[in-house]
């Protein structure tokens, strides 16, 4: 009952101490207020073995001891300044993000912008949530330069995924202390639905079948016409292009089949049963569409609203699979 | 730009990482090495195998010995300690097991985590250095250490590119030596306590105690180094004057021509000491620090032995206060002492037979000058004073660093060095007296003390033992003689810490370097510098501390003082240190400035410019139709792209960048 009351005291508590906010746009910069630091649990050791030492030197009247122990005091407090600059003023942007298939994982690219004179080290990032396993990655960025990391994230709904907050952090130089800041990044993938496993074969004569018109019907060969962008290299006419007279510019041409409605390939998601679940719907067209692509078949798409012509290639192969991400 | 290779950034196992551990071998090392010459002999060569082991394992990329290895040989190393010291308590014990500790651990490191514990061990070991020695040549040692453990482990933490180790250095240096002025902050201001705070266990004072049972000139040597507190002194009646601040010990009457030895034949218990006092007893309170003797110590000359609860003290025929169990722990007890007094004024002549022996066939030319000496007159006195006048008319120097005596210690003294410290002048002074006839013994003790002006104790230090001679006369007893007041009266009226310097420059230029004047300029430049050491940083003391600041102004130098002072003093040292690291923003080009403010400017009216836009591309949208700006934003906008383009990129020559710069600006208005 107390839990979702928790959780948001909890994240109210966050956003106010650790300054997290939303994805801001364009380049973040990491200003002394965004950077936290705290002692390690080294760091906290050597606190106490620092006591221990100014103890020792009080009972045995060591004057250097005395000053061995300040002295080592004094590095821990160089070593909070340079941790802290290691991390802080530092530059932040977003990259691009490949778009995936659920489950796969989604690779953010995030980079790490140094625009002071000294070189930072062993800055570690990692996206920060709640079932995020805890994978960090290291990097270093040289004086006046970036570096670009790139984070993965699991990929497990479809439609856009926002990256996850990022965790900056490091130890660096001496260990003693941790410091760190939080980033959203202003950066989303794009989840293509998870392609079907054993999907049924491309629906490709079912029509047919029922119209009685046979299977042979995609084999009508009707000539060749000039090549375009996108056609398979399955169907191109390769005797014909060996023959082609160079004068003629050695242009490549394709295959061309007549007897489209025969042949025509439509991944439709009106033709799947209508109690199917509409994920497994989006999932199995995924399939289609991927195996269309590898076959090197024209396909034609619906769903819902939007009909894209039968064609192959990058750009359709893109298009549907938007479509199939973002069908609400 | 450039872009830095990246590594697979899986945390490698330190045991292949070997350069970063060689380093560190390298660093406990350095921490071991100062240790070698006071650890048992056996402790060093197995410290050594151990590193070898160690780096052997490192180089040839082994694996790291089981604890079936490592458990037996520790074990025997342990029982090694043990028998060595009998313990495994005390200070000599803990070290041992500390350096063993710490090779053992560098033999089983596994995780980052055992690095810190090595790192920890080591500033430990570093302290423990300081009990055996706090010299200059220590201090470098140890800022060599600091900067070697500092270095290491920063190299452990380096992910992907790992710098040069000259780079690392660097960088161990740089934290180094930003941390010094916060050192000297705190080492000047923070609070300090007088130590110990509790019982020191009980080998503490082993070989450091003040004073001995025998003394061949040259034993009490680095004595003078240790700032020990030997005991503390209350008076609860007004302090007798420097000067009659005796405190008496071991009494030495044997001399076989190099070492001065107590005579226990003498020492017959019971017999009744005869004593006449003058004046009023002078009522005082010791708190002796342990010391791991029989020795009690009160102002010369204590009217009863002091009552001690369960160790009762008497005297011995010496008049030396002796308690019947060892001091172990800090004691105190109530003493009134007479500082007029006649000690055994009517003594046998036999009894006095023992005093005036000499052994034979040395020091021939002492024995000629008391010759010469005994023809100028028959009053003992007159000889005593003549004695004197020889030692304050004679160019006799005093020094804590005297140069070695030959056979006839006494001949080369007074003959040849003329250089020592009061061992030297009271066993010369009273190889001299009985040379002369007259009964005289040496005796050893600690001379004066530093008031406390904030409690009003007084601490004697061990570097306030002293040796004094003690002569009979006739009617008046045994009369001190210190032969050192007459040739440093200072050493007397002041502390000895104080009194070095003075005599450094008119004295040890007579100690044969005379000859070769630049040489002597850096033995006497190199003196100055050890003393200001040893007044300034191993002498510091919460007394000092509080002098000092109340020489910067400050009226009342308590700790609220010192912690206000502290406290203002290191943020100041801070916020340069962070000006130095933090602030300090790299310089920006002008013209790019200018631009980032027009950029702003239009982010603030929801243009914000993309990180892919150019200016021109910029433009474009700036000046879009469906651009949200004004006609006349939208001219200024363009004014100014167009002229930051040339001056980026284009033809306008970056010369008269002053004159560039503010015509941008001008343009920016434009654009509000």
């Amino acid at each position: 009952m107390f839990k979702p009351v928790q959780r948001r005291v909890r994240k109210i508590l966050n956003q106010w101490m650790f300054r997290l906010r939303d994805a801001e746009p364009g380049e973040v910069f990491l200003n002394q207020r965004r950077v936290f630091i705290v002692p390690t649990g080294a760091g906290l050791a050597f606190a106490v073995m620092l006591i221990v030492l100014f103890i020792g030197s009080i009972n045995y009247n060591l004057s250097l001891g005395f000053a061995l122990t300040f002295l080592a005091a004094g590095c821990a407090v160089i070593d909070m300044y340079l941790t802290f600059r290691n991390l802080a003023y530092l530059h932040l942007s977003t990259g691009r993000a490949q778009s995936v298939f659920a489950g796969e994982e989604a690779q953010f690219e995030l980079h790490l912008i140094n625009r002071r004179k000294y070189d930072r080290y062993a800055i570690w990032l990692g996206f920060v949530g709640e079932e995020l396993p805890d994978l960090e990655q290291a990097a270093d960025v040289a004086a006046n330069a970036v570096c670009s990391v790139t984070l993965a994230v699991k990929a497990e709904q479809r439609g856009w995924l926002n990256a996850p907050r990022v965790r900056l952090q490091t130890r660096f130089p001496l260990g003693f202390l941790r410091a760190w800041s939080y980033w959203q990044p202003d950066a989303r993938a794009l989840v293509y639905p998870y392609p079907e496993d054993n999907a049924p074969p491309l629906p490709m004569a079912s029509k047919e079948k029922e119209d009685g018109h046979g299977r042979a019907g995609h084999e009508d060969f009707a000539g060749v016409r000039a090549y375009q962008v996108g056609d398979s290299m399955k169907l191109l006419a390769w005797r014909q292009i060996a023959r082609v007279d160079p004068a003629f510019g050695g242009a490549l041409v394709t295959k061309h089949f007549e007897g489209g409605t025969a042949s025509e390939l439509c991944i439709d998601i009106s033709t799947l049963p209508r109690i199917m679940d509409v994920e497994l719907k989006l999932s199995r067209m995924t399939r289609w569409v991927l195996d269309a692509e590898a076959l090197g078949l024209a396909y034609a798409f619906r769903l819902g609203d939007i009909a894209f012509p039968a064609s192959i290639g990058p750009a359709h192969r893109a298009a549907c699979l938007r479509a199939l991400a973002l069908y609400p | 730009m450039m872009k830095l290779p990246r590594l697979p950034s899986t945390a490698r196992p330190m045991s292949r990482d070997k350069a970063d551990t060689l380093l560190l071998l390298a660093a406990c090392s350095l921490v071991l090495v100062p240790h070698i010459g006071h650890l048992p002999p056996w402790t060093p060569w197995m410290c050594g195998v151990l590193l070898l082991w160690r780096g052997w394992i490192t180089f040839r990329g082994n694996r790291m010995p089981s604890h079936w290895v490592l458990v037996p040989i520790a074990t025997l190393s342990m029982i090694g300690v043990f028998s060595t010291y009998q313990t495994f308590f005390g200070r000599e014990a803990g070290v041992a097991m500390l350096v063993l500790l710490l090779s053992f651990k560098l033999l089983e490191m596994r995780s980052k985590r055992d690095l810190f514990s090595v790192v920890f061990v080591n500033f430990f070991l570093m302290l423990a250095n300081f009990f055996y020695s706090q010299s200059i040549g220590t201090a470098l040692m140890m800022i060599a250490a600091v900067i070697a453990i500092l270095t290491t482990q920063l190299s452990f933490q380096y992910t992907g590119v790992v710098p040069s180790l000259k780079k690392r250095l660097g960088l161990g240096a740089m934290i180094f030596g930003l941390a010094v002025p916060l050192t000297l902050v705190l080492f000047i201001l923070f609070p300090r306590i007088q130590g110990p705070l509790w019982g020191l266990p009980s080998d503490v004072n082993a070989g450091r105690t003040g004073l001995s049972d025998s003394m061949a000139p040259g034993n009490i040597s680095n004595l003078a180094q240790s700032d020990d507190v030997a005991f503390r002194v209350k008076f609860l009646d007004p302090a007798p004057p420097k000067s009659r601040l005796y405190w008496r010990g071991v009494v030495l009457g044997n001399f076989d021509g190099r070492t001065w030895t107590q005579q226990q034949s003498y020492a017959k218990p019971g017999r009744p000491i005869s004593l006449r006092v003058r004046g009023k007893p002078i009522r005082h309170e010791v708190t002796l620090e342990p010391n791991n003797r029989h020795w009690l110590f009160a102002l010369e000359l204590p009217q009863a032995a002091p009552q001690i609860a369960g160790n009762p003290a008497s005297f011995s025929t010496d008049l030396q206060l002796l308690a019947a169990q060892p001091i172990n722990e800090r004691v105190r007890y109530g003493a009134a002492s007479y500082v007029d007094f006649d000690l055994r004024p009517n003594e046998p002549a036999v009894a006095l037979r023992n005093w005036v022996r000499l052994p034979r066939a040395y020091n021939a030319r002492t024995l000629e000058f008391a010759a010469r000496l005994r023809q100028q007159g028959d009053d003992k006195l007159q000889r005593i004073n003549a004695a004197l006048m020889f030692f304050r008319n004679g160019k006799f120097t005093y020094t804590l660093e005297p140069p070695l005596l030959g056979v006839h210690t006494v001949d080369d003294f007074l003959f040849s060095t003329r250089a020592g410290f009061c061992e030297h002048y009271a066993s010369a002074f009273v190889v001299l007296m009985r040379a002369l006839d007259i009964p005289a013994r040496v005796v050893t003790g600690y001379q004066g003390g530093e008031i406390n002006p904030v409690d009003g104790y007084m601490t004697v230090r061990q570097s306030d033992a002293h040796a004094w001679a003690e002569v009979w006369l006739e009617n008046r007893g045994w009369i001190r003689v210190d032969p050192t007041a007459a040739v440093a009266p200072e050493r007397i009226e002041r502390n000895l810490v104080t009194v070095i310097p003075r005599r450094l420059f008119g004295g040890l230029v007579n100690l044969n370097l005379g000859k070769n004047s630049w040489l002597s300029d850096i033995r006497l430049n190199w003196d100055a510098v050890t003393n200001g050491w040893n007044q300034w940083v191993l002498n510091y003391t919460p007394a000092r501390q509080r002098s000092f600041i109340r020489s910067l102004g400050f009226d009342d130098a308590d700790w609220r003082t010192l912690i206000g002072l502290l406290f203002s003093v290191s943020v100041l040292v801070m916020a340069a240190i962070a000006y130095l690291l933090i602030m300090k923003r790299p310089k920006r080009d002008p013209v790019q400035a200018v631009y980032a403010k027009f950029c702003d400017e239009f982010a603030r009216r929801g243009l914000r410019r993309a990180g892919h836009e150019g200016p021109r591309a910029y433009l474009v949208r700036l000046t879009a139709p469906d651009s949200p700006l004004a006609a006349d934003k939208k001219i200024a906008a363009a004014r100014f792209l167009h002229f930051y383009e040339a001056v980026q990129y284009g033809t306008v020559a970056k010369l008269s960048s002053a004159s560039t710069v503010s015509q941008l600006k001008s343009l920016l208005v434009e654009c509000r």
